[in-house]
């Protein structure tokens, strides 16, 4: 595996969860996010998919997509 | 950049009428406009999906197709990367940032400085932020004077000023409400242009596999190499734009808060960032990057010559159709206009509340704010066009992230530790911006010494985007060791300001304890009621009110039943005693409140509890 294409990922993501973390923490201390509350929970939810949308989108277009080429199923 | 003009009269006219068209629009809906919170905030009534699609008008500059365009020709898909860094701030943004501005009725970010830490700190913040402001509309600017060169053969500075003056006509006469709803067609229009574009080149090359197939290995990366080339590396990138760009545009950007206090509530902002960070933002990245992809996959199969600069105009002039391509173009002058007049706002919102009103004319009539607003708004137009010639020296990319990496770090670390972190005392907050802002101005004059650490080896190239990492480092750690030396202020001091205090802003806001419970929207009619003048309260039927979860005292919003209004038809109102049973099915409501939401009596609203 080429580490110059890993270590991007892991920066982004790793430091992008730890930014996500700080803002969570804020939320829920105080209880401005309440988790007993559906809607705040459906928040919660909704960040941590885009979280793994946006890691999966960027897992792809680097580990599956350059290899496709004409021709072959994509 | 190509010396002749390109496209033909039938594209010309396309724009042109675009232009007259988006110039009419903004004019139409001044007449919204009666107020200094109707200039700055639109009144606060708008809904989620209206403000998404104007955050994504705004976010996409002039500069985007021309700068992603050229990148993406260069390195590939990875010019997309400045996209993808959004989502992780979204949880500060609405879960601390959103709640504490709105509930606490900020109306800018030297505002807040001031009432979370002190009068010099809001100074200071109010100089770097008006003039970070001022250089993204010279930005903005410069970009649509060099392609309406490239387009017509004018000279930059001409192109620059009749844009920047049918911005500013617009802004002037509408404000807030205007941005928005020209916003809204333009958002919508160059999304439509770049994904169509993008459509046309998969169709003309036979299939996205044979699109794909056309593009060398290296380009097909969501990010190039950590760190080379020195000049679009992915550290240099990420810590230019993840971290300080996009930490300034959600945390420090004016007319991004202007925007979120726009909305009808709070609630609505979750909505808001959800749709433009997850949908909308991807979406511009492939309108905004593709047409250098395009153009490279046509130069690799020996059908066009260009370079990175013209890549965008070059792919959209070999495939579209004349009339076509000036649609493209005007997605080009719409991505100017909708960012630029945004701008201009914001100056004028930070003059008029952080300088003129508490330092030159404070008392006066909100009648004499708003025309200091409109005069405010033609001058900062006039301050960006005075900084084109400095911006031209430099490439689009190079001006862009070189301004940002240089000016932003500062503020977005004295408002992010402001937010998160209680302990942080009001003299680390001042240290933190005017030291960092000094730090960061001599990394000009031994920027060897200062950004040469942090440059991963990829040397002085690299230093225009690593500067960033220096200004966050640097600023961090002035504000983080001062604090610990000075005294922080006291937590009832700091109710509602802070994260962990957001629920103090609610109640303030309020004024009273709110009410989360989970109720439905309920359809009234309006009945006009004299004796509730000057109360901002409605009467509801009980029925209603239990339906709604809504209690006497709570915050409601009326709203034309017509969805695709938006909110420009709406009110927020104050919920009274429940009225009796005569009243089922209606809603009494002031003529003052029914005038302002734009009502007629017996009309059939929507009415929803806010908190």
């Amino acid at each position: 595996m080429n580490m110059l294409r890993v270590w991007p990922i892991v920066c982004e993501f790793g430091v992008g969860a730890l930014l996500c973390l700080v803002g969570i923490w804020c939320g829920l201390r105080g209880g401005y996010l309440d988790l007993k509350i559906a809607e705040d929970r459906r928040l919660l939810a909704i960040l941590v998919a885009g979280f793994l949308f946006v890691l999966a989108i960027v897992c792809v277009f680097t580990f599956l997509a350059p290899g496709w080429a004409s021709g072959e199923p994509l | 950049m190509i010396a002749q003009a390109i496209g033909g009269n039938l594209d010309y006219a396309v724009m042109l009428g675009y232009f007259v068209v988006v110039l009419g629009f903004g004019l139409y809906f001044g007449r919204y406009t009666s107020s200094t919170k109707d200039f700055f905030f639109g009144g606060q009534r708008f809904s989620w999906w209206l403000i998404a699609f104007s955050c994504v008008a705004t976010v996409v500059g002039s500069y985007s197709f021309i700068k992603y365009s050229a990148a993406g020709f260069s390195y590939g898909i990875c010019s997309t990367q400045s996209y993808l860094n959004d989502w992780f701030w979204m949880p500060i943004l609405v879960l601390v940032w959103i709640p504490i501005i709105y509930y606490r009725k900020i109306q800018s970010v030297p505002e807040y400085l001031e009432i979370r830490f002190d009068k010099k700190t809001r100074v200071a913040a109010t100089l770097i932020i008006l003039f970070y402001i001022v250089g993204y509309i010279g930005i903005n600017l410069i970009t649509l004077g060099r392609t309406l060169h490239t387009l017509l053969g004018w000279e930059v500075m001409t192109g620059a000023i009749v844009t920047a003056v049918a911005v500013a006509l617009y802004v002037y006469i509408g404000g807030q409400t205007a941005v928005i709803m020209t916003d809204l067609l333009q958002g919508i229009i160059l999304l439509v242009a770049g994904l169509g574009l993008f459509a046309a080149a998969i169709y003309h090359f036979g299939g996205f596999g044979n699109f794909w197939a056309l593009l060398p290995t290296e380009h097909k990366y969501a990010f190039s190499d950590f760190s080379a080339p020195p000049k679009f590396s992915f550290i240099g990138i990420y810590v230019q734009d993840g971290l300080a760009n996009t930490g300034a545009l959600m945390l420090m950007h004016q007319g991004f808060i202007m925007r979120f206090l726009s909305l009808k509530s709070v609630k609505d902002s979750r909505r808001m960032v959800v749709c433009w960070i997850l949908v909308l933002a991807p979406l511009a990245a492939i309108a905004t990057s593709c047409g250098g992809w395009i153009a490279r996959a046509l130069v690799n199969n020996g059908e066009l010559e260009t370079n990175a600069a013209d890549s965008f105009v070059k792919a959209a002039d070999f495939l579209c159709a004349p009339g076509v391509f000036g649609f493209v173009l005007a997605a080009l002058t719409a991505a100017l206009m909708s960012t630029a007049d945004s701008l201009i706002n914001a100056v004028s919102a930070i003059f008029v509340n952080d300088i003129w009103r508490p330092y030159i004319k404070p008392k006066s009539s909100d009648k004499h704010y708003l025309r200091v607003a409109r005069i405010a708004s033609l001058v900062a137009a006039g301050l960006g066009l005075a900084l084109v010639p400095v911006f031209m020296k430099d490439t689009i990319y190079g001006a862009h992230s070189m301004f940002t990496a240089a000016v932003t770090p500062p503020v977005l670390v004295a408002i992010f530790l402001g937010i998160t972190w209680k302990r942080y005392t009001p003299t680390a907050a001042f240290v933190t911006i005017v030291g960092g802002a000094v730090l960061i101005g001599l990394s000009f004059v031994w920027p060897d010494a200062l950004v040469g650490p942090f440059d991963f080896g990829m040397g002085p190239d690299s230093y225009k985007f690593m500067r960033a990492l220096f200004g966050l480092l640097a600023a961090g750690a002035l504000g983080i060791s001062v604090t610990w030396f000075t005294k922080p202020r006291s937590e009832e001091e700091l109710k509602g300001l802070v994260a962990g205090t957001q629920t103090d802003a609610m109640r303030q806001f309020k004024g009273g304890e709110p009410n989360r419970r989970s109720g439905s929207k309920v359809r009234l009619r309006t009945k006009l009621d004299p004796n509730l003048s000057g109360e901002d309260l409605v009467i509801l039927p009980q029925s209603a009110m239990d339906e709604m979860a809504a209690e006497p005292g709570d915050l409601l919003y009326a709203s034309h039943t017509r969805w695709w209004y938006g909110g420009l038809r709406s009110v927020h109102v104050k919920a009274g005693l429940p009225g009796d049973t005569e009243d089922s099915g209606s809603m009494r409501i002031s003529p003052q409140d029914a005038a302002t939401a734009h009502f007629t009596e017996g009309q059939e609203v929507v009415v929803e509890k806010i908190m």
